[in-house]
């Protein structure tokens, strides 16, 4: 131990990060352009982000934004969704088109040397869709049945039906990203049509390359794979209705007979990924629940042997999200390791974060930075994105080890009472209900219970 | 088109190979170098050859167990200071264990290269066995297999599926070990399992990032070179038998969904044949224009999504197909189509461009897998381990480029030979209820 301590100051950190070079330009129909060529593998990753995300789907469709771009590649341009396949794996190029809660994102990674062919099949992609009926029928099928599996990985499932308890019916983040079986019921092809029509459009996109690339060649190409899309409008986001969760304690239980462990989170209102507070608030929830010495983990793994790993969740989206404690335990320590949760909450809250925990949580940070955001062009392709998407600027980057330094110990404890000291916690818990049900009433006055077979997630769609 | 495609395909089968500098240590540990200065990080991965393979019954898993043991405590740095001052000095670890492999692997700053090594080496030669963290942890480990098989369909099949497949060789039981094991392992079996795995000369030292050979050595030599060498695991004597027909396992459980796998007996990984199997592989099940995928998923929707692995191994073995089936389909269905795409490859030639696109994904893919240090890190171990020798990387892209239609039709009839496949079918209760009606 001893040491151990004295090793700490063996050999200083560096001091700073700093994004690669980039450059941006904006096309005639409002694209936004981000290249940062990079000299590495011979791979370059491009990332199309469309503003709206899962927020834009429309009440009583959950899961249109999903379906929509999945369905991109099931037959654009000249191509059916089979030659499209053919064409992409012809290349090994790796494909995906998904949602997340404010943006549309594509990404797509090739070889250096088939640019040209890889982003013919990403313009068709974005610009050309076919939305033939048979393939909408299709992917609709397909996407109802991937929700229903869902249910058989509990873990999954327990956080979706956390997102409809946490955000209620009115918040586009309390509906299922990706649907379900009555949501994607309720969506046609006009639907399909009109949501790519008004959201895949110049002022809403944004493109972002990072690789093996010439950055003049690549922009060439890159101004004529997108600059001929209509101009449209930039989405226009939501006002965020409130987060309805803060009210009083709640509880759900969702009712899986046939599990012998139950799967718990415990949420608090949080912040949003632009909050002057984020940095503060990454730091103390990693050392709350976010790495394997967190205290949560600590208590819940390491010290009783209660589960395989617990964890605390900080959600940053263009919203104000959750902050939840989440893990597993067999089902007859089920209110022993909520209560074991909820006394780890309860000392951070009474005892506050100090110097040491601090300064390992900011070498903590600091050392897995680079690897989780800087090192691979796709990520620095995601990071670009991410940055066009918020409205950051390099400094996020540039900056973030100084920011990381000049958290005190004073900040820290702020953001424990301003963000983990709700009265109005929320409970998730799926598991055989008939076990625990009694054990775990006393947590919230307000309950209700749902069995995992009824359609859906508990909540709007 | 033909030549450009053939031409593109040869130059990216000559690519530059990893730059990789090596020693051994007097004590016989072989240490690999990857020198990339992109990001001031490192990644360094501890191959022990030691996992499920090496167990008995009785104690299955304890190699897994044992994994989670080398973080609670050795001599210099007590329990939960291999983890808490890592963390405190930028650096972030985990380890997994295979039926022939333990793996440690640490990520961090370059700062904390000294410090690693420091680490590695108390826990390699000084590990404390704490009968109460023994007993802690033992929960832990029940509680992830409650997570990976008894609450997932799809793990718990599989491990039913690995069962029936292995009459005889260890690869037959689950690597997290069975369930009534990990109650009653005791604090013996896991010092003989330490004193027979852990040892410099059956350990491989991969580091690649931010660091010079000539640090790594100097620094592998100060903590490691001081530690004795042991005898090896004892040989894994059991050969598995030929397998003389078809057998089959069921599941019943609720569930959403059946699930479906079918496995075949395949060589070991430094057998030149698992190249071949690697591209038969690719054009059944990788990418949306894979055969299984047009067939089962786009075409005829009995499955929702099909994929196929065949796991890196020491001694022969498996190539897995998964299925996941439509819900209200018929898993015979689903298993009916597979067998009519298989049985295709066995009789027929695949044309040159199908061929040439089942080549481009995995070179493409052997590039993916170097995108990051901890990528190189973990690629290198394996082919060290696995394929005789780190240095088969480099010919890694050219067996792949001469793999010819012949050669994988000839592998199908081999290889995916119906006596010798096992099926594992997981049916939802109610409809198993419906059926019997």
């Amino acid at each position: 131990m001893k040491t151990a301590a004295a090793l700490l100051t063996l050999a200083p950190m560096a001091l700073a990060v700093t994004l690669p070079p980039f450059e941006k330009e904006t096309l005639p129909n409002g694209v936004t352009v981000c290249l940062m060529p990079r000299r590495d593998t011979p791979l370059i990753a491009v990332q199309v982000t469309l503003r709206g995300g899962s927020e834009a789907d429309p009440a009583g469709q959950a899961g249109l934004s999903a379906l929509t771009a999945e369905l991109l590649r099931r037959g654009s341009g000249s191509r059916t969704a089979d030659e499209f396949a053919e064409a992409l794996d012809y290349l090994g190029a790796a494909y995906s088109a998904g949602t997340q809660p404010q943006a549309i994102v594509l990404r797509l990674e090739f070889l250096s040397k088939d640019a040209e062919a890889a982003l013919g099949l990403l313009a068709d992609a974005v610009a050309r869709p076919a939305f033939a009926e048979e393939e909408v029928r299709k992917a609709v099928e397909q996407a109802a049945d991937e929700v229903r599996s869902l249910k058989d990985q509990p873990g999954q499932a327990a956080q979706l039906y956390f997102r409809s308890l946490f955000y209620g019916p009115e918040h586009p983040y309390g509906r299922p990203p990706r649907g379900d079986e009555i949501s994607l019921a309720k969506v046609s092809r006009a639907d399909v049509v009109a949501h790519h029509k008004k959201l895949y459009t110049g002022r809403n996109l944004i493109v972002t390359a990072a690789g093996d690339f010439d950055s003049g060649a690549f922009r060439t190409l890159l101004r004529k794979t997108f600059g001929g899309l209509p101009a449209g409008e930039a989405y226009r986001w939501r006002e965020a209705p409130p987060i309805p969760a803060a009210k009083e304690p709640t509880l759900w239980l969702i009712d899986k007979p046939d599990a012998t462990q139950t799967y718990f989170l415990i949420g608090q209102p949080g912040l949003a990924r632009t909050s002057p507070d984020r940095v503060p608030a990454q730091l103390v929830n990693a050392l709350f629940g976010g790495r394997f010495t967190s205290l949560l983990n600590d208590a819940l793994r390491v010290d009783s042997g209660l589960t395989y790993g617990a964890r605390s969740v900080l959600d940053l989206n263009r919203l104000p999200g959750a902050i939840s404690m989440y893990t597993f335990t067999r089902t007859d320590a089920t209110k022993q390791a909520v209560d074991l949760a909820l006394d780890v909450l309860g000392k951070l809250r009474k005892n506050g974060v100090n110097e040491e925990q601090l300064a390992s949580t900011k070498a903590y940070i600091k050392g897995s930075y680079p690897t989780e955001r800087l090192e691979t062009a796709d990520q620095l392709a995601g990071l670009l994105a991410e940055m066009e998407l918020y409205g950051l600027g390099r400094d996020e980057v540039d900056d973030f080890f100084a920011r990381v330094d000049a958290v005190t110990v004073e900040d820290a404890n702020r953001i424990v009472r301003k963000y983990y000291s709700s009265d109005a916690l929320q409970f998730l818990l799926l598991g055989n209900a008939s076990a625990i049900r009694e054990s775990v009433a006393g947590y919230a006055e307000k309950r209700k219970e749902i069995p995992v077979t009824s359609p859906g997630f508990g909540g709007s769609h | 088109m033909r030549l450009a495609s053939l031409l593109v395909t040869a130059a990216m089968a000559h690519a530059q190979p990893l730059a990789v500098q090596t020693f051994t240590l007097d004590n016989g540990m072989k240490v690999l170098v990857h020198e990339d200065r992109d990001i001031p990080n490192v990644a360094l991965y501890l191959f022990f050859k030691i996992g499920s393979r090496d167990e008995r019954p009785g104690v299955t898993g304890i190699s897994h167990f044992f994994e989670h043991m080398m973080f609670n405590g050795a001599k210099k740095y007590g329990p939960k200071q291999f983890d808490i001052v890592m963390e405190a000095n930028g650096g972030s670890n985990n380890a997994y264990t295979s039926r022939d492999v333990t793996v440690y692997t640490d990520w961090f700053p370059r700062s904390a290269l000294e410090l690693i090594m420091d680490m590695e080496s108390d826990r390699m030669v000084h590990l404390d066995l704490d009968p109460k963290m023994v007993e802690s942890e033992r929960g832990v480990v029940y509680s992830e297999r409650r997570q990976r098989v008894d609450n997932d369909n799809f793990g718990l099949l599989e491990e039913q599926l690995d069962a029936a497949a292995f009459l005889a060789h260890p690869y037959g039981w689950p690597v997290i070990g069975w369930a009534s094991d990990i109650e009653a392992w005791t604090i013996d079996d896991l010092r003989h399992h330490y004193r027979i795995g852990y040892a410099p000369n059956n350990c491989v030292m991969v580091v690649s990032g931010d660091v010079s050979r000539r640090e790594v050595e100097e620094l592998a030599k100060q903590y490691f070179g001081g530690i004795e060498r042991q005898e090896p695991p004892p040989a894994v004597r059991t050969v598995e038998p030929e397998q003389l027909g078809e057998r089959r396992v069921e599941i019943r459980k609720a569930a959403q969904l059946p699930l479906l796998m079918v496995s075949y007996h395949v060589p070991r990984s430094a057998d030149a044949d698992r190249t071949t199997l690697e591209v038969l592989t690719a054009l059944l099940t990788r990418g949306r224009s894979s055969r299984l995928y047009r067939r089962l998923v786009d075409r005829d929707r009995l499955a929702l999504d099909v994929s196929a692995y065949a796991g890196k191994s020491l001694d022969p073995g498996q190539l897995v197909f998964y299925l996941e089936v439509t819900s209200g389909v018929d898993p015979a269905k689903a298993e009916e189509a597979l067998f009519e795409e298989i049985d295709a490859m066995r009789k027929d030639l695949a044309d040159a461009r199908e061929l040439e696109k089942a080549k481009n994904q995995l070179l493409v893919q052997l590039y993916r897998q170097q995108k990051t240090i901890a990528g190189k890190a973990n690629l290198l171990g394996q082919y060290e381990v696995f394929h005789g020798g780190y240095e088969t990387l480099a010919q890694a892209g050219e067996a792949i480029a001469s793999v010819s239609a012949e050669s994988v039709r000839e592998a199908a009839r081999r290889y995916l030979d119906p006596k010798k496949r096992t099926i594992a079918t997981l049916i939802p209760e109610a409809a198993a209820a419906k059926e019997s009606e």
